[in-house]
């Protein structure tokens, strides 16, 4: 397993190089910079781009940029003046990931009993049951579930925080019940996922030998299900959830905005909408990061659920 | 038992969550009607929305109002514009002079103006600020409005490394602690309103040397407004306390404003109904008509609102070198086509119906309005005698504008009204907003232009020449109509260093109804409106030409 | 164990074949009543989106602004509309919201179908390669799919956006050859050409890991051994043996992302990459109608009831034929 971390890691030095490169160049093909404003006549443009260096060759400042990425200096922002893009970058991160984890657990929590339930009963209507209500889920994007939610639950019933976020360090409850409605926004279509994944594989295994097997030896149903058939079950859901969760704990510029939460899926965005390019190379940087540890991760759990899938390796 | 178990750790979980739903210690009762702060002894604090962070604290370098509003409230004016008149009013100035030529303005200072950290604001602080913003190695986005300083131009434009300047020979000079002294390349009346701005700004040097770029951190910002910045948590909020060395200390009432950053309106509405902020839609543009329908049929919600003008405009822009629109009576019918009342009433649901670029309030803007009125015969006529009589023969065209709901809207009710009026298609095109600039300027190919497309324009400071003259001046503007020098040109430049205020209002009239209703550069259809909400408890101006000072703002207990 | 990799192997084989594979399947899928309804909706969608005019009341385009944010079932009095019925409401520029979800129809369900069709090619093709080849090779093409992950699809979809509608604005004997192909692939798709190369960029990446999984899990399993063993070409076993066998999670992780490339082109179309307003789509209507919630609850509602029941068509009739398609419940 080592190996495999230890080669998969050494493989992040070409995608960082290629996906930067790539990055690097189209971002400057965009027409329009950062400074281009309505109002800004085109000589102050000139001369603010002038003195930060964007009149030079595109290769030269990549060159510059990648100087300054080895020593971990991804700049200053463009658009946020003289502020290094680190400053906003790993607060928002940091509050994506708590934001992030609470949605998967949120889908784990949801989609994992419905499928099961839904393929045990399949045909029946707690199957359909189950389906509706997970075809519900994704059916339903983020910017109309939030405002719905907060409808209902922050002003409505008044029972949770409209929006807006609050640290652990404020206490337990205000940091929770600050995060409840955005994980279940953010959580809900990825539950269903999980939910009509889980169903589907679970039917598949239950029909393979093996379960058949140890039903025929008198295993307890439920016992059957969880040592065996689960466990190859969850393969799909596993890869499927896998780069999901890279999306997913680096936020989601929706969720953010409804509700007033400063992740970092925003500067996705906004960082190329204003052409910041310190910002969207920081952004692309720290999400190849997390795209290489999510899909390791992967990789290492099918070494744990399905150890000769590891021979493969 | 042993076979349930798996379902302990996913039960647990849903239990914390209703458990969390239910038996939560609900949250501090905030209705709306009683000021937030009852007992006494508790600082006053009023919680306000931004739609956008702030891009910088930095007066030099600031530019949007998202950076302006909180600076207002960091940083003194030389002059203040008044948040109820927008007239200049003394600030960090007690008193200004100008010389019988109009080229030498002298500002006398107020001695009892301090820094946070004790220092006197002097005369020296507002000639280094000025000096700082001009410097090319700067790079200021709103150097330019200081162009009328003497050799102002020549200093900002210098190449860099290659050529060199003499910051000393720029026309600021502190004479003594407490005048300084500007000489203008002209004169110009609208001085006064630009020594508002913040881009000339006192700043504290020995904080810029010491810190850098850093300087406008909470740990190491110094001020000398009514407020000091306390804490600024990115993309989160921004915490302004009361400065304990104003020297007006005693006439601010609230001792503690929390700007929260809400980048979505309809989040900052729900936020503004359970109580969570004291004030919406103070630094965003107007609420969208669905949320404005829903408030005025709302009883509370209607009775908080207010609202008003802002000093901006936004219009059709023709491109005048390609055909069909090269010729005056095309844009005329165009204009004409456009329902202003209707956009106004219902697409937007609120501003002010336009027929001329700058609203009225601004120094010069005519009152009552001129240039095209809505109206469908005279659109129809024009069009005819432009020979294409009810749309006959006439191409389809493209009308370009910006991703954004709002532009989205406008343009499908331009597009549906210009086809009833005038039996004309426009294909829509929507674009990226830096792209869509690109796409536009003056210096894109005409073929590769629309022929129409969406621009607007917003007040640096209320004065005409920021508008017709800066905007739309053949040669010393960006000119994207690329419209050919003509009268309204030379007229709307000379407005600008006439002295004698009468003058300069009838100069501008007439510049206005040449551009706007001779020549159609553009079609000015609406003059934007803010929509504010604030709690009854709140007691405050409503400026249309001005950030708001919240040093005046007022909770009633 | 042997036996039923034995068994497994021929399952999908026409060897022992006693029926056709396409009449089994139909044969299973009609037996239920509720894949019948199913299959009815969404024909009936297809014949809405092939003739929407037929369908109809008024123009998509027809604006009557004092009449925006009316209640379903409220008659128009003044303006361009009066006398007409708003069934479902009138939206904020007073458009029937019947008429633009009938025309929407045809914009989503091609974006679905599109969407769907190639993500699912690109995708379960590169998978299977991916998963089936050697470790090195493998391994590349997955730090492919990483690289496509990381990289900023933002930028690539404001690139096109710009190409296009500069290309737009020239007239034709200026676009060159390549140019004049782009539009007139454009024109023919109906404007959503690039709807498609955006969504087949990106959409892809999850099925092609989906897939890897999956024959990384069976490849290793008796019965593909044994298909080795009697001399099976790898192509043949791809397609015959490992195909059958993980298509299940497939279909449906591929029926839940529809919604996905749904909103994606109102996305793009938002920005300026796609079909262009007045022309409305179901998914240009649920973001336009989000806003609307609280004031006029029908803008959002009808479209994004008519997703919803569609995604439900199609998730029980995926399920069906996944049932239907399973070499292992097949007899």
């Amino acid at each position: 397993m080592i190996r495999l971390i230890v080669r998969r890691l050494l493989w992040f030095i070409p995608v960082f190089f290629v996906v930067t490169g790539i990055t690097f160049v189209t971002m400057h093909a965009l027409p329009g910079g950062p400074f281009d404003k309505e109002k800004t006549p085109p000589a102050m443009v000139q001369q603010m781009e002038n003195a930060f260096g964007l009149n030079r060759p595109v290769y030269e400042q990549y060159f510059i940029w990648l100087g300054n990425a080895a020593r971990l200096n991804f700049g200053p922002s463009l658009a946020l003046r003289g502020k290094p893009v680190a400053g906003f970058l790993l607060p928002g991160l940091a509050v994506s990931v708590q934001l992030g984890i609470m949605a998967l657990l949120f889908a784990f929590a949801v989609g994992l009993p419905a499928g099961i339930i839904a393929a045990y009963h399949r045909g029946r209507w707690q199957d359909r049951t189950a389906t509706l209500v997970a075809i519900l889920g994704v059916s339903i994007p983020a910017i109309v579930l939030g405002p719905l939610l907060v409808w209902v639950f922050g002003l409505w019933l008044d029972w949770l925080p409209v929006a807006q976020w609050e640290p652990l360090t404020e206490g337990f409850w205000p940091w929770l019940s600050h995060l409840i409605l955005p994980a279940i926004t953010l959580g809900a279509g990825i539950s269903a996922i999980v939910a009509r994944l889980t169903r589907a594989s679970l039917l598949q295994v239950l029909n393979e030998d093996y379960i058949r097997t140890a039903h025929a030896k008198g295993l307890p149903r439920q016992l059957v299900t969880m040592r065996h058939a689960l466990r190859n079950a969850l393969i799909p859901i596993v890869t499927y959830i896998g780069p999901l969760t890279a999306a997913v704990i680096t936020g989601s510029l929706v969720v953010e905005q409804v509700f007033a939460i400063p992740g970092m899926g925003r500067y996705f965005v906004t960082s190329i909408t204003s052409r910041d390019y310190p910002m969207v190379m920081a952004v692309v940087v720290i999400y190849a990061m997390v795209i290489v540890l999510a899909n390791l991760s992967v990789d290492i759990l099918y070494i744990f659920i399905d150890p000769r899938i590891s021979d493969a390796e | 038992m042993r076979k349930f178990l798996w379902l302990v750790p996913i039960l647990g979980l849903l239990l914390v969550l209703a458990a969390g739903c239910t038996a939560a210690p609900a949250p501090a009762a905030s209705t709306g009607d009683a000021a937030p702060q009852a007992a006494s002894g508790e600082p006053i604090t009023v919680r306000v929305s931004t739609i956008a962070e702030p891009s910088t604290l930095d007066p030099n370098l600031a530019e949007d109002t998202y950076s302006i509003t909180p600076i207002e409230q960091l940083f003194l004016g030389l002059t203040n514009l008044n948040n109820e008149t927008g007239v200049p009013e003394p600030e960090l100035a007690e008193s200004w002079t100008v010389s019988d030529d109009g080229l030498t303005w002298t500002f006398n200072l107020r001695k009892d103006a301090v820094w946070s950290d004790g220092n006197p604001v002097t005369a020296k602080d507002v000639e280094y600020s000025v000096k700082r913003a001009v410097k090319p190695e700067t790079a200021s986005p709103y150097a330019y409005v200081l162009y009328l300083i003497k050799n102002a131009q020549a200093i900002n434009q210098t190449v860099l490394p290659t050529d060199t300047y003499d910051i000393d020979t720029l026309g600021v000079k502190a004479v003594d602690d407490y005048t300084v002294q500007f000489e203008l390349e002209a004169p110009a009346a609208y001085f006064e309103s630009i020594s508002s701005m913040w881009t000339l700004r006192p700043v504290p040097s020995w904080v810029i040397e010491e810190f850098g770029d850093a300087w406008t951190d909470p740990a190491n910002i110094v001020v000398n407004g009514p407020y000091l910045l306390k804490e600024w948590k990115p993309a989160e909020q921004l915490v302004f306390e009361k400065n304990p060395t104003y020297f007006k200390k005693d006439d601010v009432q609230i001792d503690r404003v929390e700007l929260d950053v809400i980048s979505d309106q309809n989040t900052e509405l729900a936020l503004y109904e359970s109580g969570d902020i004291d004030v919406a839609g103070d630094n965003a543009g107007s609420f969208p008509i669905e949320a404005l329908t829903r408030i005025r049929s709302d009883a509370t919600l209607s009775a908080e609102l207010h609202e008003g003008p802002r000093a901006s405009t936004t219009y059709v822009g023709f491109t005048m070198t390609k055909p069909p629109f090269d010729n005056v009576l095309v844009r005329k019918a165009f204009s004409a086509a456009i329902d202003r009342a209707t956009m106004v009433k219902d697409v937007v649901g609120t501003g002010v119906p336009a027929t001329q670029f700058a609203p009225k309030g601004i120094f010069g803007a005519p009152d009552p309005e001129v240039g095209i009125a809505s109206d469908v015969e005279q659109a129809k006529a024009w069009l005819a005698e432009a020979g294409y009589p009810d749309g006959e023969g006439f191409p389809t065209v493209t009308y370009r504008y910006f991703s954004s709901t709002l532009e989205e809207a406008l343009a499908q009710a331009l597009q549906a009204m210009w086809k009833e009026n005038l039996n004309v298609d426009v294909q829509l095109e929507s674009m990226e907003f830096p792209a869509f600039l690109a796409s536009t300027a003056a210096t894109v190919p005409v073929e590769e232009m629309p022929e129409m497309w969406r621009l607007g324009w917003g007040a640096d400071y209320p004065d005409e020449n920021n508008w017709v003259y800066e905007v739309f001046h053949c040669t010393d503007s960006q000119n994207r109509p690329c419209a050919e020098c003509t009268e309204a040109d030379e007229l709307a430049k000379a407005a600008g260093r006439e002295t004698d205020s009468a003058k300069r209002i009838e100069m501008y009239r007439q510049v206005e109804e040449m551009m706007f209703g001779d020549e159609v550069r553009v079609a000015p259809y609406y003059h934007r409106g803010f929509t504010i909400l604030a709690k009854p408890y709140i007691e405050r101006a409503y400026p249309a030409f001005a950030p708001p000072n919240w040093d005046t703002w007022r909770v009633n207990q | 164990m042997l036996n039923s990799a034995a068994q497994n192997a021929t399952a999908a084989a026409p060897l022992r074949r006693p029926r056709s594979l396409l009449r089994d399947t139909l044969q299973r899928l009609t037996k239920d009543v509720f894949v019948v309804i199913c299959a009815v909706y969404l024909a009936a969608l297809l014949v809405i989106a092939i003739a929407p005019g037929v369908f109809a009341p008024v123009g998509y385009a027809v604006t009557d602004f004092p009449e925006k944010f009316q209640p379903p079932g409220t008659v128009a009095t003044q303006g361009t509309l009066a006398g007409h019925t708003y069934w479902m409401g009138s939206d904020k520029l007073g458009r029937d919201i019947l008429s633009r979800l009938i025309y929407g129809t045809r914009v989503s369900m091609a974006v679905a179908l599109m969407g769907a069709s190639i993500s699912f090619v690109i995708g379960i093709t590169y998978g299977l390669v991916a998963g089936y080849s050697s470790k090195h090779v493998d391994n590349f093409m997955m730090r492919i799919v990483d690289i496509i992950y990381a990289y900023p699809t933002l930028i690539l979809i404001i690139l096109l956006q710009v190409y296009l509608t500069t290309l737009a604005q020239k007239p034709p004997d200026e676009m060159g050859a390549f140019g004049q192909l782009v539009v007139t692939i454009d024109n023919a798709s109906g404007g959503l050409f690039f709807v498609f190369v955006a969504i087949g960029v990106v959409s892809w990446l999850n099925m092609a890991r989906l897939v890897r999984g999956q024959t990384l899990h069976y490849r290793q399993q008796e019965f593909v051994q044994a298909a080795r063993v009697v001399g099976a070409k790898d192509q043949r076993i791809m397609g015959r043996h490992l195909l059958p066998n993980i298509i299940g999670p497939c279909i449906v992780a591929e029926t839940l992302a529809i919604p996905t490339y749904i909103y994606t082109e109102a996305f793009l179309s938002f920005i300026g990459l796609g079909i262009q307003p007045p022309l409305p789509s179901w998914g240009s209507m649920i973001a336009d109608g989000y806003g609307a919630m609280r004031t006029a609850p029908w803008v959002l509602f009808f479209p994004a009831i008519a997703l919803s029941l569609t995604m439900l068509a199609f998730n029980f009739l995926g399920d069906a034929l996944r049932d239907a398609l399973d070499p292992k419940t097949r007899k």
